[in-house]
């Protein structure tokens, strides 16, 4: 028991450094910019002096650097990432009013994307080689090929434009509707095409990532084993074969549920959809620094926590980590 | 050995390996279709009616004319009003020119980005797996900072940064690209390492650029050659993105930059499909044949099969 | 009737470079509580000799010719099904280098009670029962059977598969190398284990190994394999006594007895035959000592030289 300890402590240090270099690298690179420290975090031209001023005191901008830092670090355990030049409020609220966009569409591609892909990838491994495992070799690799803005556009040419059955922009009606039901419907109905896109170009890893390790434990001893005992092939497949091919799957899912947050700047942007994606590329033409800094924090901090989760999750599922082993 | 000799194995081998993979149905799909956009890109000029840089294709067509042949769907509509294979942009300019043309840019950049970001990985891969201690521990988190700042919006902010230009979209590829294949590198170098003949040679005294060269590099590299055609693939999925986002380079227009352009001046407005669809098929096209190429190699030199003793 | 008998067997693996001859016509039979002994070096088809009796060859492998009687039904052309039930509950197989044969994800009792429950309609509980019993009879603590493979020695693990294969008390026992990738204490002790449960049980068995010594144990028979064919078959005694074929001669040469004068040890020279092209006529010819022009044209027959002992060589001793 202790070696799983010993695992635990070590993820959860090794979290907290890559963390901890994070945040402090995010700190510098800010500063290094084009132009001077100073006006990467207040735009005086652009905003209102009272609110230079409460930036400026709170980032000690007149301060040494490493009593910046400090303040930095102080920031940010209570939510403050400075102002935004271009919407004119604290850049915490301009995130998070975007954050559930991205989240929501994100969320529930990924979850169809991984559900479809280990299906498909336990049927193709199942039936390699005939004319299933082909198909769905070729349709993952080829979904996996598509531009994902490209797409995006022709389904919007297509169903929006043309046959006018999904919007055409935007996250919701505007105005949007009466009753929170219908808010919901409404919204959903902005999301397919978005939704559709991202988890056509999605799926195709998961898939390949399943065949792939299915195919490897398969060829394993002990499934040999599992067949001469007389088991059914279905029982191999799921009982003995399934939970070792999972594991693998379970951390990279995990660890794309980290990315999640960062969203899909380029769907967001052909669909319109109020997301951070999109949000990091306006930020960008607006040259709005604070934003942007404030999205790559927030973005790498969920990505650390997202695998810092999954390694602890697979410590848990594979027994040869949770129970640490005494013989070969 | 003599050169002579060398040589004559290495063509023996690649012989060998080259039947191998065209009985592999995606190998064979994958290098067919890659051979008709590089020989699109090298004969461009001859096979492009235009030159879409040139000022004077400007306007050779009315803007957004769809293609001439749907004459033959519909006879009425007037001849000045299509205009050539695949029609105009907003510009008047031919689409297929610049279809043409545009290989030329997603071939490039693919090819050199991912050079770029393989040469690294796989140096850098080398290093931290047969050295590990220190030089391990600190170029891996170096990787894993890189890998964490999510790769599109750090594209983004840099090609801003550095401009819009060939130049830059391949470096900030490259760049943000080679930790992945460094951790793959690495993982394979640590097996390699643990292999008797790396035991002996250092026994022997064999020098460590020797060992490395010699014997643990010459293991890696089909591994290097899968992700190198994933990598091609990636790069060029990457340069139509950043491309389409406008910052890719305009005095060389990628197909990318075609849809941004599109996008733009209201093609999907205007249910301009001749100008959506070209652009969007071959960037498909030719990422297919370098993932189909990486999937052929990918079953040829990763034995899932073994043969019990 | 013999248990088993396997008649002109025929076991090819398909390759790029094409058929690997693994098993060319292999002809024995165990009788009933015998202990059946297949010797021969690596690569010279024995696992695959075992896999064919159980129907589980490798992608690739593919029983061109002959007949496997098991009981009288031959195992080559029953369904898959009917194959299936004779899996584990009569016969069953312990493999070499149990290192990976266990499932590392499973507890080690659930495995083998899924061996009882799947041919015997038991309870779940009354399996584990069974379990711990056969934990016992192997020498391992019954409690252990709530842990997972890797908290076992290489050594343990082996008692583990035996008892696992045990566990629905098989006709016929085949153990693939069940010593080999232990150390000699080890193995002594796993052996000796073997030879009791076998008495015990009146367990038919298949032992497959290199080692001669420890046919020269347990086995009752023996029969010697060489490039896909058996070239020798007799009673352990005999064999050992008096070594017909080149190759057994070698063979027993190559092992060092404590107890009789020490000479020269003489490996066989040469190297086994690539399969892929076997050499024409006898198989072992390059190697042999006694080779002529005929041996290098024509196959030799296994002959009966009296006394239910085989050879294949073309001499005449």
């Amino acid at each position: 028991m202790s070696e799983f300890r010993g695992y635990i402590i070590r993820r959860t240090t090794y979290a907290m450094i890559t963390l901890f270099l994070t945040i402090t690298i995010n700190f510098f690179i800010f500063r290094v910019m084009p132009g001077d420290p100073v006006s990467i975090m207040v735009s005086e031209r652009i905003l209102k002096p009272v609110v230079v001023e409460e930036v400026r005191a709170m980032f000690g901008l007149n301060l040494p650097l490493w009593q910046q830092y400090i303040l930095y670090i102080r920031n940010l355990l209570i939510g403050y990432l400075g102002y935004s030049f271009h919407w004119k409020e604290p850049v915490i609220n301009v995130i998070m009013e975007r954050m559930p966009n991205t989240i929501l569409l994100m969320g529930v591609s990924t979850i169809f994307s991984v559900i479809i892909g280990i299906v498909l990838g336990v049927l193709a491994a199942w039936k390699r080689g005939t004319k299933i495992d082909v198909t769905i070799l070729t349709s993952s690799l080829t979904f996996y090929s598509l531009p994902v803005f490209w797409i995006g556009m022709m389904l919007l040419m297509l169903f929006g434009y043309y046959l006018g059955m999904f919007p055409i922009a935007g996250t919701m009606s505007r105005p949007p509707p009466e009753g929170f039901f219908e808010r919901i419907l409404d919204i959903l109905h902005h999301m397919t095409l978005p939704a559709i896109t991202l988890t056509l170009i999605s799926y195709g890893e998961y898939t390949l990532l399943m065949r792939g390790t299915l195919l490897d434990v398969l060829t394993q001893d002990y499934i040999v084993t599992a067949r001469a005992k007389g088991l059914p092939e279905r029982r191999v497949l799921v009982r003995h074969a399934m939970r070792n091919a999972l594991l693998p799957t379970v951390t990279a899912v995990a660890i794309s549920l980290g990315f999640i947050v960062s969203g899909a700047t380029l769907t967001e942007t052909v669909f319109s959809w109020n997301g951070v994606g999109r949000l990091i590329y306006d930020a960008m033409m607006m040259r709005d620094y604070p934003v942007l800094q404030g999205a790559f924090l927030i973005i790498s901090i969920s990505v650390i926590l997202a695998n810092y989760v999954a390694d602890i999750v697979y410590g848990i599922l594979d027994p040869r980590i949770r129970y640490g082993g005494q013989g070969a | 050995m003599s050169l002579q000799r060398l040589m004559e194995e290495h063509i023996k081998s690649l012989r060998e390996f080259a039947n191998t993979f065209f009985k592999n149905k995606f190998g064979v799909i994958g290098v067919a279709i890659l051979s008709v956009f590089v020989f699109m890109a090298i004969f461009a000029p001859q096979i492009s009616p235009y030159n879409p840089m040139d000022v004077k294709s400007i306007g050779v067509g009315k803007p957004f004319s769809p293609p001439a042949w749907i004459k033959i769907f519909n006879k009425d509509i007037p001849d000045d009003l299509v205009f050539g294979i695949m029609g105009t942009d907003e510009l008047g300019r031919d689409i297929f020119s610049q279809i043409v043309y545009g290989s030329r840019i997603s071939l490039t950049v693919g090819f050199a980005a991912s050079f770029t970001a393989v040469f690294i990985g796989t140096i850098i891969g080398l290093i931290a797996g047969y050295y590990g201690g220190i030089i391990d521990e600190v170029l891996m988190r170096f990787a894993d900072i890189l890998l964490i700042i999510p790769g599109l919006p750090l594209m983004i902010v840099l090609a801003a940064i550095l401009g819009p230009s060939i130049r830059n979209i391949i470096l900030v590829i490259g760049i943000t690209s080679w930790p992945s294949i460094a951790r793959i590198i690495r993982s394979q170098v640590l097996t390699v390492k643990e292999m008797k003949f790396v035991e002996f040679a250092k026994a022997a005294g064999c020098g460590d650029n020797y060992i490395i060269f010699k014997h643990i590099l010459p293991n890696v590299m089909p591994l290097v050659y899968v992700n190198a055609a994933i990598n091609i693939a990636n790069a060029i999925l990457i340069e139509a993105g950043l491309s389409f986002l406008g910052l890719g380079d305009p005095n060389n227009i990628s197909w990318g930059m075609m849809l941004f352009f599109a996008e733009q001046y209201q093609a999907l407005l205007r249910l301009a499909w001749w100008y959506i669809f070209p652009p969007g098929i071959c960037i498909l096209l030719v990422v297919l044949s370098f993932i189909f190429i990486g999937h052929a190699l990918d079953e040829i030199l990763n034995p899932r099969l073994r043969l019990r003793r | 009737m013999p248990l088993l008998q396997v008649k002109n067997l025929k076991t090819y693996y398909q390759t790029a470079r094409g058929y690997v001859k693994a098993v060319d016509g292999v002809n024995f039979q165990i009788e009933e509580g015998e202990v059946f002994g297949l010797a021969g070096e690596s690569g010279c088809g024995k696992t695959t000799v075992a896999l064919s009796i159980i129907r589980l060859l490798p992608p690739g492998g593919r029983i061109i010719d002959g007949e496997i009687i098991f009981n009288d039904r031959n195992i080559l052309t029953m369904s898959e099904e009917d194959i299936r039930k004779i899996r584990w509950k009569k016969i069953a197989i312990v493999f070499q280098g149990a290192m990976n044969a266990l499932n590392p994800v499973i507890k080690v009792g659930d495995q083998i009670v899924e061996a009882i429950t799947t041919h015997e309609n038991v309870s779940k509980e009354d399996a584990w029962k069974r379990t711990e019993k056969l934990f016992e009879m192997v020498g391992i603590d019954p409690s252990r059977a709530e842990d997972y493979p890797h908290e076992f020695s290489g050594g343990m693990k082996q008692r583990v598969m035996i008892a696992m294969a045990l566990a629905c008390n098989p006709q016929l026992l085949i153990a693939d190398e069940p010593a080999t990738a232990l150390d000699v204490i080890v193995q002594a002790q796993i052996l000796k284990l073997m030879r009791e449960l076998q008495r015990k049980m009146n367990l038919s068995m298949m032992l497959i190994t290199h080692d001669l010594s420890i046919i020269a144990e347990t086995c009752n028979k023996v029969a010697i394999m060489y490039a896909g064919k058996i070239v020798e078959y007799a009673d352990t005694k005999r064999i050992f006594r008096e070594p017909q074929h080149p190759y057994t001669r070698g063979l027993i040469n190559a092992f060092p007895s404590i107890r009789g004068p020490k000479r020269k040890l003489i490996s066989i020279p040469g190297t086994p035959p690539d399969l892929l092209n076997p050499p024409s006529g006898c198989k072992f010819h390059p190697r042999c000592p006694y080779t002529n022009d005929k041996c290098k044209k024509i196959e030799p027959e296994l002959k009966d030289i009296g006394e239910r002992h085989y050879v294949a060589c073309h001499m005449s001793w």
